[in-house]
């Protein structure tokens, strides 16, 4: 497009046109004129700031400030922390169906009832699965948490989930070469029970942090 | 002129500890915009003394918003839109005390002072919209993106605001000389 006077009014609106506009005024007395006016209204406008010293602004800021409440903490949710609860819910959730299946360990459990049947044991191992999966995502979320932080309650919190982990390999194992046995199988949900609250605690702890 | 801008995790950062109730860090907030609010504020009000108590209002409703505030505009976008809220309001309860005086203080002294002067006149004269535009990119160095969030308006509005404030104010001054 060949630049020309009428264009110089569009072009002091849209700086991209501007190029072309100075290459234009190199010619033309006129437009080098305006464009010499609109670069003089810049320069004054930028002497136009007024400034001074307010030595006892701050001071009176101050005053009043001390005289307001504390600016209340909006705490925002972040997406790990929802996942974690979400999580967390699941877990119960979970927890709740897979509970009532096992016998209840504070009531000795005659020797034949000590065994699980075919159809119960399934039921088990599917609860059993699906308790693991959302304390898999759980802890997923938690120990994200934990890397981040090099506190000492936060290294033993570290150490107690490796310590669970090693017991719930360790008991699966066990659980693997005798799936009927309905004891190891309470024992097996209350170590993934204890390490759901252990992951529930450091998510607790990093809300209230 | 240049405008100092903290980087954004920087200004995160302050955000955060003035959240907290960090009034160190609230100082340290006033330290880097308070000369620039005034500046405006005495642009709004034309009083020293009034640019001071809006100033110190702003801040005071800055802090009492803090936990409010979320990032959606960025903070310094946010810090002076209520800052040229407190002008308006102040500018709205002068104008019901009639005894009290506009009058604009000058006291800009350099070459260009006749020329200031003419173009603080024809200021005064163009579209109220278009003149706070003009302030704030010309005067206080503002870039169109941050005017666009401070007063609210496309940044392609505050671009052609700008545009007619300049063609507006050279009219004027044209006018005046003629």
């Amino acid at each position: 497009m060949k630049f020309e006077c009428k264009d110089l009014e569009r072009a002091l609106e849209v700086p991209e046109l501007m190029p072309d506009a100075r290459e234009h005024a190199r010619d033309c007395p006129g437009c080098r004129r305006e464009l010499w006016v609109w670069a003089e209204m810049s320069r004054i406008a930028s002497g136009l700031r007024d400034e001074w010293e307010s030595p006892e602004l701050w001071t009176r800021v101050r005053q009043s400030l001390d005289a307001e409440p504390k600016p209340k903490q909006v705490r925002r949710w972040d997406w790990r922390l929802m996942v974690g609860v979400a999580a967390a819910l699941l877990i119960a959730a979970s927890a709740a169906l897979w509970y009532p299946m096992l016998p209840h360990p504070a009531r000795p459990a005659q020797t034949d009832e000590a065994f699980l049947t075919d159809q119960a044991l399934k039921q088990v191992e599917q609860a059993e699965s699906s308790y693991a999966k959302s304390i898999e995502k759980l802890s997923h979320v938690a120990e994200s948490k934990l890397q981040g932080t090099q506190a000492p309650l936060a290294a033993a919190y570290k150490e107690k989930l490796v310590m669970l982990d090693s017991a719930i390999a360790e008991l699966k194992t066990t659980v693997d070469q005798n799936r009927f046995n309905a004891k190891l199988q309470a024992e097996l949900a209350a170590l993934y029970k204890e390490k759901q609250q252990t992951l529930q605690e450091i998510l607790q702890r990093e809300q209230k942090n | 002129m240049a405008v100092d801008r903290p980087n954004s995790e920087s200004e995160a950062g302050l955000v955060d500890a003035c959240k907290r109730g960090d009034l160190g860090a609230f100082e340290h907030v006033y330290t880097i915009h308070s000369s620039r609010m005034k500046s405006i504020a005495f642009h709004l009000l034309g009083d020293r003394s009034d640019a001071e108590d809006a100033v110190q209002d702003a801040f005071l409703r800055i802090y009492r918003a803090l936990a409010g505030f979320h990032g959606e505009s960025g903070f310094q976008s946010w810090m002076y839109r209520i800052l040229i809220n407190c002008c308006y309001d102040a500018g709205r309860k002068r104008k019901r005390q009639p005894e009290t005086e506009l009058g604009f203080e000058h006291t800009a002294v350099s070459s260009n002072v006749p020329l200031q002067i003419e173009l603080r006149r024809a200021l005064a004269k163009i579209h109220s919209g278009h003149r706070m535009v003009f302030w704030l990119f010309e005067v206080e160095g503002f870039r169109h993106s941050e005017i666009g969030s401070i007063l609210e308006i496309p940044e392609g509005t505050s671009r052609k605001w700008l545009f007619e404030a300049k063609r507006d104010l050279k009219r004027l001054l044209m006018e005046a000389r003629a």
